[in-house]
């Protein structure tokens, strides 16, 4: 019976705190506000399916239009081997070469191949044919893919009539894919996209949340009370903080299912890393929040942090592709480094063995942020 | 009720331009924006860090070695220890390449061998790709030794059209203009809508006696403005900082923008007047933009690459469509003939997100009533 007073008493005690109080007041306004439950939920969940599959960058089913001047055994088995792989798919048969570079030039074809009327002849008589082939390149990337691909075919290509017999070739490169052996790119993306949509979302929410109370007025009600600046802005970062990591939990639980995205690291370490990141992206907002006066600017300076956080991040495009300036910046990037803890956990199933660099450049910037972002807070308020 | 629809516009344009802040975002986020989906988006690869773990160390396996330096595609990353796979974990190097002890002896003897290769298969793409080369390095080099049969019954003369030279920036920015110029004069003319009635300043405006089309229209005007002096200073300064010139007639492209940005700025007008607060709208206006303009339009990947449910979005995005218009404008050139029906979209477009607009005003006018 008495212990059970005491319990009763210790923690009216505590949640008489102005901590716990402020903290209700947050929690309150929280629930109450049906738009921030919608915002946390809702944008992360379509981001996530639409990069997942919509983000595909195989180069395949390029449409591929044929002039065949010979009509014969072996320009057919010269078009059935470019088309075998799927890469080509051929589409087309212009009646005329100029009518084929029309259709490409137009970007209808993305390839035209023109089997010269000579070209049997030549095979037949065991020498080198020509074929000529022209190739969109307006899309520099696939354009680049095809042409490999094309010179490897014929590099191997024997033709039935030909006096080279094949032969296997002495050397093989047995190639073997670590950690996604399906090569699914979605597995490269989701991962990606968990970050980036945790640092849109994590300083957009804690920014609006503080310039709200400055637009109202409110801010000075609450800095009359004998409140101290930490203590409100505590209260105001706690809730938010368990809301974030309820979005963490939800890109986990899509990735896994909807993609069928292996998670194959430790999930304690996992929830922990993703903590600390949540608060890089919270220190973000609240220093948005310090430098801006209304909603308007500080979602437009959002947008402005934003842009380049997530360009840099290798969140879509790969960060060796980049040059080399943006990857030198991409290191101060803290979204950068989070996806490298994110994609090392999930597919590679690495701990902090390996992934130290990184989680201790993200602890010393959420630090670092936090610090300098309330220190602003308090002095702006003075 | 022109006068009334011109006087709108100016009191707009005069509220833009008080808010320095605003208007300095307003042209420094699109020119950011440039200059990093510019430079940063890179697809092509290069450079990929591979650690080479020759077990044989013999003149040959000398040879395939260099062999896979020779180019800029690969290049070696500093590895210690015995277990190459670490370096791959720890994201150092993103394949590696074990060379067999008996890997000289073999080949000297007539007998087959086989390098392992292991790949990072994290990124699909870049793995696929790093698998191609692989294989075309191992050709070359047998080619270098002679240990294969080099001729080759069929040869291809390769023409790359419109961009020989392969530049991936003529094929990015011209798409960088499209992302740009739908979500920046969206945004600002969301957020030029939804603040009125946050700030119950609409129930002023009906009061005025000027009618919901004629607010839409002098709203949409200013912002179309707006947009156009951003499109004249992104498009120049694009073109300067990365060499992309006209290749052919630029009036498709002229009517296009200005369709474009009309339907960009109709399109944030309908979701300013559809949103209750700023926050909201922004959210509502950057997620969809940035998930059409940048992800169903064919920016990055084609199009063509979109399954099903998707590929049905996609086909009513007009960002898809301008970004055939501008490459048409700056790569192919073409001129009419090839982007006609693409303007023509982007205008079907435009119509078709005002009258939405127009119309959920309409719904919003009736609300505003009914809450006094």
């Amino acid at each position: 019976m008495k212990p059970v007073r005491l319990l009763k008493g210790w923690v009216r005690r505590l949640l008489a705190t102005r901590f716990l109080a402020l903290l209700r007041k947050e929690i309150q306004q929280i629930l109450r506000d049906r738009q921030l439950i919608k915002l946390l939920l809702i944008p992360p969940t379509i981001q996530l399916l639409v990069y997942g599959f919509a983000l595909n960058p195989d180069v395949r089913f390029l449409p591929l239009g044929v002039v065949d001047e010979v009509h014969g055994a072996s320009s057919r088995e010269l078009i059935s081997a470019l088309t075998e792989n799927q890469v080509f798919v051929d589409s087309a048969r212009p009646g005329s070469e100029r009518e084929l570079a029309r259709k490409v030039e137009r970007g209808e074809l993305t390839a035209g191949l023109v089997i010269p009327p000579d070209f049997r002849r030549r095979i037949a008589q065991g020498r080198t044919a020509e074929v000529q082939v022209f190739i969109d390149g307006v899309d520099a990337n696939s354009a680049g893919i095809a042409n490999g691909y094309i010179q490897q075919i014929l590099r191997r290509f024997r033709p039935a009539g030909s006096p080279a017999t094949p032969r296997p070739p002495p050397v093989t490169a047995a190639v073997t894919f670590l950690y996604n052996p399906g090569l699914r790119s979605s597995w490269f993306f989701v991962p990606g996209v968990m970050g980036l949509v945790l640092t849109l979302i994590a300083s957009l929410v804690s920014a609006v949340a503080l310039v709200r109370e400055k637009d109202t007025g409110t801010l000075e009600q609450l800095l009359m009370t004998p409140a101290s600046a930490w203590e409100i802005l505590l209260a105001k970062i706690a809730p938010l903080f368990v809301l974030l990591q309820v979005d963490v939990a939800l890109a986990l639980v899509l990735g896994r299912t909807v993609f069928g995205l292996p998670f194959r690291g430790q999930l304690p370490l996992f929830l922990l890393l993703s903590g600390l990141y949540v608060f890089v992206g919270i220190g973000i907002g609240i220093l948005l929040a310090t430098v801006c006066r209304s909603q308007q600017q500080v979602l437009l300076t959002a947008f402005f942090i934003n842009l380049p956080l997530v360009q840099t991040s290798g969140a879509i495009a790969p960060i060796e592709s980049m040059p080399a300036f943006f990857r030198g910046l991409s290191l101060l990037n803290p979204l950068r480094h989070y996806i490298t803890i994110v994609r090392g956990m999930q597919l590679k199933g690495v701990g902090l063995e390996t992934l130290w660099p990184h989680a201790l450049t993200l602890a010393i910037m959420a630090m670092a942020l936090m610090a300098f972002s309330v220190s602003r807070f308090r002095s702006q308020l003075s | 009720m022109r006068s009334r629809v011109r006087a709108q516009c100016s009191k707009e344009l005069l509220q833009f331009r008080r808010d320095r802040l605003t208007l300095g975002l307003a042209f420094l986020l699109p020119l950011l924006s440039l200059l990093i989906l510019g430079f940063a988006i890179r697809l092509e690869t290069k450079h990929i860090p591979i650690v080479v773990q020759d077990l044989d160390r013999s003149h040959l396996s000398y040879a395939f070695t260099d062999r896979l330096f020779a180019t800029d595609q690969f290049h070696p990353s500093r590895w210690r220890g015995t277990d190459p796979v670490a370096a791959i974990d720890r994201g150092s190097a993103r394949a590696a390449v074990i060379i067999p002890p008996d890997f000289s002896r073999r080949l000297k003897a007539g007998k087959p061998s086989s390098v392992q290769v292991l790949v990072d298969g994290t990124d699909a793409n870049n793995a696929r790709v790093i698998r191609n080369s692989f294989q075309a390095t191992t050709e070359f080099f047998l080619r270098d030794q002679d240990l294969i049969d080099a001729t080759q019954p069929v040869r291809a003369r390769i023409r790359l059209w419109f961009n020989p030279g392969r530049k991936e920036s003529l094929y990015i920015v011209p798409g960088v203009y499209a992302v740009v110029l739908w979500i920046f004069p969206s945004l600002l003319a969301a957020i030029a809508m939804v603040r009125e009635k946050e700030k119950q300043t609409i129930l002023q405006v009906y009061a005025s006696g000027i009618g919901p089309g004629e607010l839409l229209l002098g709203k949409g005007l200013a912002y179309l403005l707006v947009g156009g002096a951003m499109a004249l200073v992104v498009m120049g300064l694009g073109s300067l900082i990365f060499g992309v010139g006209f290749a052919g007639d630029p009036t498709p492209l002229l009517v296009g923008t200005t369709l474009y940005l009309a339907s960009a700025v109709s399109f944030g007008l309908l979701l300013g007047a559809r949103s209750a607060t700023q926050n909201a709208a922004v959210q509502g206006v950057s997620l969809i933009g940035f998930l059409t303009a940048l992800l169903l339009s064919g920016f990055i990947y084609p199009v063509s690459n979109i399954p099903f449910p998707l590929s049905l979005v996609s086909a009513i995005v007009p960002a898809r469509y301008f970004i055939l218009i501008s490459r048409d404008a700056y790569v192919r050139g073409t001129g009419w003939p090839g982007v006609a029906f693409d303007v023509l979209v982007v205008l079907v477009g435009a119509v078709v997100l005002f009258v939405a607009a127009r119309r959920s005003l309409g719904a919003m006018q009736l609300d505003a009533g009914a809450g006094r």
